[in-house]
């Protein structure tokens, strides 16, 4: 079998460095943000979950956002909100 | 999450695999995701309720795991590689084998992207083969001269339209064309490429009679290296991170040039500032196409029946505010020409003529149209009229195709807008 030579298609990522995930110690007295993506039911999920993390996970206190759409970023500031306020993000989709 | 506050993702069963390769490309590989049941949007609110209580408990889990994010792998360079070298069958059908299995292909035969082709694609851009032209979401890859013109010569295009497509690549990576939502989603969105200008000429890409359809060398490779640009550099493989529930045929290939020989009006390009001479190309968040032919012979039937055309409950243009795309065939252009209409007023009387009452969307459509245009329309009854795009101006109008009597609908992704690069 004769063979040639050619280029590789596909392309690195170009993400650069890994951000490695950082757990909590615990979720007692932490604020927990929720990126609500806008699909269906999700709004409701992320009532609910809130509701329980304060209710039996000793949550202090929980923020909603909600997204315009599901397609497009957040804005800028319910990052710099989180950011400034929160200790774990909660970001999600109802598909 | 990038600014340093731990995140869990939450997304449904069917949808881990785009999450998992999303992670990754941001760097974030191994990062916990909470799933839920698909299809989720069903459920009634006791069923919620029911999975909430079952995913609570894995976050409470997960969100205090340090062994969750555990990197299975190195780190991503930040430094853009050199293509690889790879041996190959010489054989055409055992090349094709070894393509397939790589999931390098649109699903038709590509073209060996030899040295010497691929050279001859880079001496053709005027431009060093590191250059870095773009970073193609969703996977976050480089797109550099070299990168793209191997693409290029798999698609089977001629040296001389690699201008056109680092334009094409140029386009669709800015921020305003939304290319994150158009590669990862469910619906049957893509890039349509439009080119205006002397280059339409000088390379041959078609514009008149059949321009979406089959037939023409540019038309065809353009737009399926753009395609394979999204995929092997993009990183959207079917059925992982590209989402589409059908997608449609547009996906292979989506390219065609204004006719500005039969436009009676300024091209596209004119009236977005650019001078009649230069080349451009813009890039569209195409859903696909819908034919409207009518013998209509006044301005006035021709608008009403390309307005009715467009106005469906089922169209994301309305859903979310977009930039409906109308081809008008020549023949439909010039008579609303011959009766004085400007470009400007055929899309302020479409726009008008366009609104669809509320009720005729479904509940859960109108729920979610109350929150995307709720505060462009303020409070949204059953009897509100909605406009298909935030303004007429919105609306895009150019002329494309040969004789007979058909204009072309083209239905965006919505949450888009085209962008247009001058060719350099």
């Amino acid at each position: 079998m004769t063979h040639n030579i050619i280029l590789d298609p596909t392309a690195a990522s170009g993400a650069g460095l890994q951000r490695p995930w950082k757990s909590l110690d615990s979720l007692k007295g932490k604020v927990v943000a929720f990126i609500d993506n806008s699909k269906p039911n999700f709004n409701h999920l992320a009532q609910d979950l809130g509701e329980l993390l304060v209710k039996h996970h000793g949550v202090a206190r929980v923020i909603h956002h909600r997204k315009r759409a599901a397609s497009v970023p957040a804005l800028e500031s319910v990052y710099a909100d989180i950011q400034s306020q929160c200790d774990l993000v909660i970001a999600g989709s109802g598909d | 999450m990038k600014r340093g506050v731990p995140a869990i993702t939450i997304c449904s069963d069917q949808f881990v695999v785009l999450g998992r390769k999303q992670l990754k490309a941001l760097g974030s590989e191994g990062h916990p995701i909470a799933v839920i049941p698909h299809p989720f949007g069903l459920r009634t609110r006791d069923e919620v309720r029911g999975i909430a209580e079952q995913c609570v408990a894995d976050i409470a889990r997960i969100a205090v795991d340090p062994k969750v994010g555990t990197l299975p792998g190195g780190k991503a360079s930040s430094t853009p590689q050199r293509a690889a070298r790879i041996e190959v069958p010489d054989d055409p059908d055992e090349f094709d084998q070894f393509c397939v299995e790589r999931r390098w292909s649109d699903g038709l035969p590509l073209r060996p992207s030899t040295l010497d082709r691929v050279a001859r694609m880079i001496a053709a851009s005027g431009r060093a083969p590191g250059d870095i032209v773009a970073i193609v979401q969703p996977g976050f890859g480089t797109a550099t001269v070299e990168a793209i013109a191997i693409n290029a010569v798999m698609a089977g295009c001629k040296p001389e339209f690699m201008r056109t497509l680092i334009a094409a690549v140029e386009a669709f990576t800015d921020r305003r064309f939304n290319l994150q939502g158009i590669q990862a989603t469910t619906n049957p969105a893509t890039a349509m490429i439009l080119v205006n200008g002397p280059v339409a000429r000088e390379i041959s890409v078609n514009g008149h009679l059949n321009c979406l359809g089959q037939g023409t060398w540019a038309n065809a490779t353009l737009g399926r290296a753009l395609r394979l640009v999204m995929q092997n550099i993009g990183g959207t493989l079917p059925g992982e991170m590209d989402r589409a529930t059908q997608g449609q045929p547009g996906k292979y290939t989506f390219c065609c040039a204004e006719n500005e020989a039969d436009n009676p009006w300024e091209p596209l390009h004119v009236e977005r500032g650019f001078d009649k001479n230069d080349s451009t190309v813009t890039i569209i968040g195409a859903a696909g196409t819908q034919n409207m032919n009518s013998h209509a012979k006044d301005a006035a039937d021709v608008l009403r029946v390309i307005a009715d055309s467009i106005c469906y409950p089922t169209n994301n243009d309305y859903h979310f505010g977009g930039e409906p795309w109308l081809l008008l065939g020549p023949e439909h252009a010039q008579i609303l020409h011959r009766e004085g209409l400007a470009k400007a007023e055929v899309k302020r009387r479409i726009w008008e003529l366009s609104k669809l009452p509320a009720h005729r969307f479904a509940a859960k459509d109108l729920m979610r149209l109350r929150h995307t245009r709720g505060a462009e329309l303020g409070t949204i009854t059953d009897d509100t009229l909605i406009p298909i795009s935030y303004q007429p101006d919105d609306i895009a109008v150019i002329v494309a195709g040969g004789p007979g009597t058909h204009s072309v609908y083209v239905p965006t992704f919505g949450h888009t807008r085209s962008v247009t690069r001058r060719i350099v």
